[in-house]
């Protein structure tokens, strides 16, 4: 009797599964900064379009940019995309909603950087005309394709693509995204279509890891306020004009790029581009700027004694953690 | 009564029906790891390099390390590297081992060798990868449990196929879907980052190959990776990867291990 009570409980419970998630990925996760650091650390360098398939218009429009143009008021909410976390360096938190039947209706995302909380609509729901509004987290559906959730947003407002330097997306972005969850990490992919400042899909790959404790998210929210004095109020714009940008160069002075590498052509995403860059390319002669990423700034125990970092013009990192090591060795000369 | 709730709980219960290599039908044997594929991987991929460009697609200076979590060692080894050393030593294939090929500016040719066995060729460095199939949960099994052996460059690597929820054969069963686990170990030291950031012989490299077709027909091959060294790194150093499809071999380049560039 006991064990026909337990089958049915098993069979009630088996029933009960929604038969629309196949994963679970309720929780928190943390972001895994162990690619494209420099940009989701410190921030990227400026005119660092490496990696970024850009049309002639983004390229131009990216190269007007300066480190000023996020301080005017409208301006100050470009960064926040719908999949921004992908170039951030703090968590997210994943949530479902469910109808009273308890079908998971909607996946819910908030993190950091985010203008608002992403809803990816499950219900089979049609996606608005084109010409309705664009908002700040967009409109997204997804699907199950086996244990990967696959989303699709569209309506999202212009905003930058990356982190720090400018390179834009229009309204007319459209983001295919899949989210797989292996274990406690979860692999998200995104790729972004702009027809009017990309050539070719803008794809991207990351890993998070679930975080048990819970406490990452929120920050959902882009306040606005007047940070220059002189651009309040005054209708000026920050900007670099057309072929004046002095950082245009920056990464082919800093690390020998070729112009194509830099300012974002598509061809020099793929291996073929090596016999380009064979040619032309020499390593620099040494690292000058981000080189230990995680040795010092973590201060982690068997950090490196005796050996230094430079931050990229932003000081020693970490000095306490230093001047700690150098007790035991007796020097720790900063790199040059 | 009993059965019939047994049977809506094993029809319902994804472990029950998917996860792990599949499972024969009731009586034979397994189908083959090549049979039970839920995703053909097979065809020519390019690595899309949209991520750590300037750490990929050509070598960094010496000791620019951003990005992975080295122990003290692993630094020092890093600040201590020599390209002309390693050609001298005939050891210049040294970032073209499995943790650093996968990174590098590479096309992947996919073939299944036999049933069991998938063949992953690059022609950056002209590496070939041999992913055997095993029985579930066994992935990595003989690394992880000190297996001997030659150290190579590309090591012993065992897969599983880890198959999706729902979905399956015979009539009215939906698409399957699912992942393939890889645990490659027997590693020969070798470098994660073309300037010498090194792992060891101990290395553990651990992948989850995903696939995911678009609606405009493209494909990409996703590889989610972990690269645990207990010499080198402070923490397992995780990353993903993304290949697309091409539709032939017309741009397969083959060039050689190069040490410097």
């Amino acid at each position: 009797m006991k064990l026909r009570i337990a089958f049915l409980f098993i069979g009630l419970l088996a029933m009960s599964m929604p038969a629309s998630a196949q994963i679970e990925l309720t929780g928190s996760y943390v972001p895994l900064l162990y690619e494209d650091y420099i940009e989701r650390g410190p921030g990227s360098d400026l005119g660092d379009f490496t990696g970024m398939p850009m049309s002639d218009e983004g390229r131009a429009k990216a190269l007007l940019y300066t480190s000023n143009l996020p301080s005017t008021i409208e301006r100050q909410c470009l960064a926040q995309a719908p999949w921004v976390g992908m170039y951030r360096p703090l968590g997210m938190r994943i949530w479902s909603e469910v109808d009273r039947d308890d079908k998971v209706i909607a996946w819910k995302i908030e993190g950091d950087y985010l203008r608002d909380t992403l809803t990816i609509w499950m219900d089979g729901r049609p996606e608005p005309s084109p010409n309705a509004l664009s908002t700040g987290a967009g409109f997204s559906t997804g699907k199950w394709e086996g244990d990967t959730l696959t989303v699709r947003t569209t309506h999202v407002k212009t905003t930058w693509i990356r982190r720090g330097n400018g390179i834009p997306a229009s309204d007319q972005t459209t983001y295919w995204v899949h989210i797989t969850r292996h274990d406690d990490l979860l692999t998200v992919v995104t790729i972004q279509e702009d027809p009017i400042y990309l050539t070719e899909p803008h794809v991207v790959s990351r890993v998070w890891r679930l975080d048990p404790r819970g406490n990452q998210g929120g920050r959902a929210i882009c306040n606005t306020a007047n940070e220059i004095p002189r651009l309040e109020d005054s209708g000026i714009v920050p900007h670099y004009l057309p072929g004046q940008n002095p950082e245009a160069d920056f990464m082919m002075r800093t690390y020998n790029l070729p112009k194509e590498a830099a300012l974002g052509y598509a061809q020099s995403l793929y291996p073929e581009y090596r016999h380009t860059l064979k040619s032309i390319y020499t390593p620099p002669a040494s690292c000058g700027r981000y080189c230990c990423g995680w040795i010092e700034r973590q201060g982690l125990p068997g950090a490196a004694p005796g050996l230094s970092c430079n931050d990229g013009g932003l000081g020693e990192i970490n000095p306490i953690v230093r001047s700690k090591q150098g007790e035991g060795d007796g020097k720790a000369a900063p790199r040059k | 009564m009993c059965a019939a709730t047994m049977l809506v709980f094993l029809t319902s219960n994804p472990d029950a029906q998917g996860r792990g290599a599949a499972q024969g039908r009731a009586g034979g044997p397994p189908p083959t790891a090549k049979a039970a594929a839920p995703f053909d991987p097979t065809g020519y991929w390019v690595a899309i390099v949209s991520e750590d460009w300037r750490w990929r697609m050509v070598t960094p200076a010496k000791g620019d390390v951003v990005s992975i979590p080295l122990s003290a060692e692993g630094l020092r080894v890093a600040e201590a590297w020599d390209p002309a050393k390693d050609e001298a030593a005939g050891e210049q294939c040294r970032a073209y081992g499995a943790p650093g090929l996968m990174r590098g500016p590479t096309r992947l040719h996919i073939t299944w060798q036999d049933d069991s066995t998938l063949k992953i060729e690059t022609d950056y460095g002209t590496q070939t990868r041999l992913l055997r199939f095993a029985d579930a949960g066994r992935a990595g099994e003989a690394g992880r449990t000190g297996a001997s052996g030659a150290k190579t460059w590309q090591g012993v690597t065992t897969a599983q196929w880890v198959m999706a929820a729902g979905g399956g054969r015979g009539r009215g069963a939906g698409p399957r879907h699912g992942s393939i686990k890889s645990v490659t170990t027997q590693l020969r030291p070798g470098y994660l980052r073309k300037n010498g950031v090194p792992y060891g012989d101990r290395a553990v490299f651990t992948e989850y190959w995903d696939m995911h077709t678009e609606t405009n027909g493209d494909q990409y091959l996703v590889d989610t990776n972990l690269v645990e060294d207990p010499v080198y790194l402070q923490t397992p150093w995780i990353t993903t990867l993304h290949f697309k499809k091409e539709k032939d071999g017309s741009k397969w380049d083959p060039s050689p291990c190069d040490a410097r560039f």
